[in-house]
């Protein structure tokens, strides 16, 4: 089996166009203007942290890079794949879902199978990779989040920490380009936070290519490429960590951190 | 007073007393913990016993057991379980040919087989086996009942009584689940049409009493087939049976699969899941698990609804109660039509209250 480093830096090299490039997207939900204008490019690679107060459109931004929420403007080119907004079809929601990876805020793992079957279906129900592969990978990435014991368990059976790191190796398994992650730690007691935070920054040290929306600011400075701000459906400003946490250049940003950095 | 507690000493666990409060209290509480609650629990008791007295009586200490004729039992302050006895068969089978009841007896005893390994097993196991057990019985049983090839050939409608709800039961099940799934399925298509159409037949069978789909369909289903082709009352009754109770299982796996949220498909989506296998693999399965119970609880009024079929003049265990009753050899005291009917409704009670105590331990066990 490729290393996770090999895997990544030949996923990489196969081409020097950005992973990830949102070109004006808009989006409504009925009358509420919920993304306005998106332009954003994400290099393979790069880790980018995205925040911003609720309802600012975050859930929102990355869902429409899988396609799991559709737009009415503009166009997503993701790991060589262009879909301009007239252009969603299942069959595009499912090309750019076998490229690219998911964490849930709530794991949405699959309650009805065991952890280990909850990592195989994907790859061996969606790609075709033969069983014995796919239950290796599976095995490899388990031992990677360090839950090797737990792998005949169900997902009731174990903690909400656990279950967020099986929800990361699961997304691991269908080895994507780039993983997306909604505040995957905003549904955890505050003790199993910690080690959901390290599955996530040794996955960005092997040089995955990460989009996290998160509340975690000492995540965003120690592993973060870029941050992106968001408020009212638009990007208010990008800025390396530094930059963003002491010299925000936005009035806007500068009240948010004022009002999350304080306590 | 202290401001800082430090426990110095950590409380060992103990052992939870054996019971609070001693049984002859806490039954003293529950029964005549007031004054008017006493009288009411001493009322209910009495007419309790009275009622279990007569019937004990009625049933057992004056009953008549022998005989082949109304003469056996003369007045009517005793059941006349002779006319249930000597009538065995018509009950049993209807009038299955004597000569070929032992596929009769293979089918009664397969069935309670397959019943004791369905009951025994674990219920959080898988219910795919048992799901398929029961569409696959009533295709083997009518194989068996009906015949043709190298077993003579016993027309469906001489099939009756009990061994006539257990066939229209099962058969009515092994159809109308199949169906209303994907009526249910149907109602959540992306297309128009298919949707108007399940939601049309769901709405319009709901809101048709059984009895009317029943006579609609044994005297103008006829009609509309292509002429030549004839199909036995067995199985109109059997298809609108089905049709009906397809309908009502569309409205359960409709909850079921509603139950299912909307993160779990976002789930399989971003695994790579085609839309085909999240359903197979993700939305099913836990959809079919959650309404097991449910499908048990239509089981349980299917087989109550095969009292219907005697209306439209199929030989099912009501039907036989009354053809007995009329037949020379037993007409006479009233007695012997509400002996029948008692003993009819302590089988339906048996069988419906195993069927939902079944039900019952399902639905605590998830
Ligand atoms: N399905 C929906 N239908 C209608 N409006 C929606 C829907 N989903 C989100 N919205 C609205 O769109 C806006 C952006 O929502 P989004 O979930 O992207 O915010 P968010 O930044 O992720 O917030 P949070 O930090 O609370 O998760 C909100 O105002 C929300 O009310
Ligand atoms: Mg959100």
């Amino acid at each position: 089996m490729p290393t996770d480093a090999a895997a990544i830096a030949s996923a990489r090299a196969s081409g020097d166009a950005p992973i990830l490039r949102m070109q004006a997207i808009n989006k409504w939900y009925g009358d509420y203007h919920a993304l306005r204008d998106i332009d954003l490019v994400v290099d393979a690679g790069e880790r980018i942290v995205v925040c911003g107060p609720s309802g600012s459109g975050k859930s929102t931004l990355v869902r429409t890079v899988n396609l799991l929420e559709p737009f009415e403007q503009g166009r997503v080119q993701v790991c060589g794949i262009d879909v301009a907004a007239d252009a969603i079809t299942r069959a595009a929601r499912l090309a750019v879902n076998r490229r690219v990876g998911m964490v849930f805020q709530q794991f949405n793992l699959f309650p009805h199978m065991s952890v280990l079957a909850n990592l195989t279906v994907g790859p061996v129900f969606g790609r075709g990779v033969r069983r014995a592969e796919a239950h290796e990978l599976a095995m490899h990435y388990l031992a990677r989040v360090g839950l090797t014991d737990h792998a005949q368990k169900r997902p009731a059976e174990l903690s909400g920490g656990q279950q967020q790191r099986v929800a990361i190796a699961r997304a691991l398994c269908t080895r994507p380009q780039l993983v997306l992650f909604d505040e995957p730690t905003a549904a955890l007691d505050p003790e199993m936070v910690n080690e959901v935070l390290q599955t996530m920054e040794s996955l960005a040290a092997d040089g995955m290519t990460m989009i996290v929306v998160t509340h975690e600011m000492g995540f965003a400075r120690r592993v973060a490429d870029r941050v992106v701000f968001m408020d009212q459906g638009q990007i208010i400003e990008i800025a390396k960590p530094d930059d963003f946490f002491e010299r925000p250049q936005s009035r806007r940003l500068a009240s948010f951190l004022s009002r999350i950095l304080t306590h | 007073m202290t401001t800082h507690f430090v426990r110095d000493a950590p409380i060992d666990a103990r052992v939870a007393p054996a019971a609070a409060i001693a049984w002859p209290r806490r039954w003293h509480r529950a029964w005549f913990a007031s004054p008017a609650m006493s009288a009411l629990s001493l009322l209910l008791l009495a007419l309790f016993a009275f009622a279990c007295v007569r019937f004990f009586d009625w049933a057992i200490v004056r009953a008549h057991w022998l005989g082949q004729s109304s003469a056996a039992c003369p007045g009517s302050d005793g059941a006349c379980w002779a006319f249930v006895i000597s009538r065995w068969k018509p009950w049993l089978v209807g009038n299955y040919p004597l000569a070929q009841i032992g596929r009769a007896w293979t089918c009664f005893g397969a069935f309670a087989l397959f019943w004791i390994w369905v009951v025994r097993r674990p219920p959080a196991a898988r219910p795919g086996p048992v799901l398929l057990g029961f569409v696959l019985l009533p295709i083997a049983f009518l194989l068996l009942l009906i015949g043709g090839g190298p077993l003579s050939f016993v027309a469906p409608t001489q099939i009756g009584g009990l061994l006539l709800t257990l066939v229209v039961t099962l058969a009515t099940f092994a159809t109308a689940l199949p169906i209303g799934l994907c009526i249910a399925l149907g109602r959540r298509s992306e297309w128009p049409l298919v949707r108007a159409l399940c939601g049309l037949f769901v709405e319009g069978m709901r809101a048709v009493p059984l009895l009317a789909v029943l006579f609609i369909a044994a005297t103008l289903l006829p009609m509309f087939l292509p002429r030549g082709i004839d199909v036995d009352l067995f199985s109109r009754a059997v298809i609108a049976f089905a049709l009906f109770n397809a309908a009502m299982a569309a409205e359960v796996f409709r909850g079921g699969l509603q139950a299912i949220g909307r993160g779990q498909i976002e789930a399989a989506t971003t695994v790579g899941l085609s839309r085909f296998a999240t359903l197979r693999l993700i939305v099913l399965p836990q959809a079919i698990r959650a309404v097991v119970p449910a499908l048990v609880n239509i089981m349980i009024a299917v087989v109550k609804e095969t009292t219907l079929l005697s209306v439209i003049g199929v030989n099912d265990l009501l039907g036989a109660v009354e053809i007995g009753a009329k037949s020379p050899d037993w007409v006479g005291e009233a007695n012997i039509l509400t002996s029948g009917y008692v003993f009819l409704a302590l089988a339906y009670l048996a069988v419906c209250h195993g069927l939902s105590r079944y039900s019952r331990r399902l639905e605590l066990s998830s």
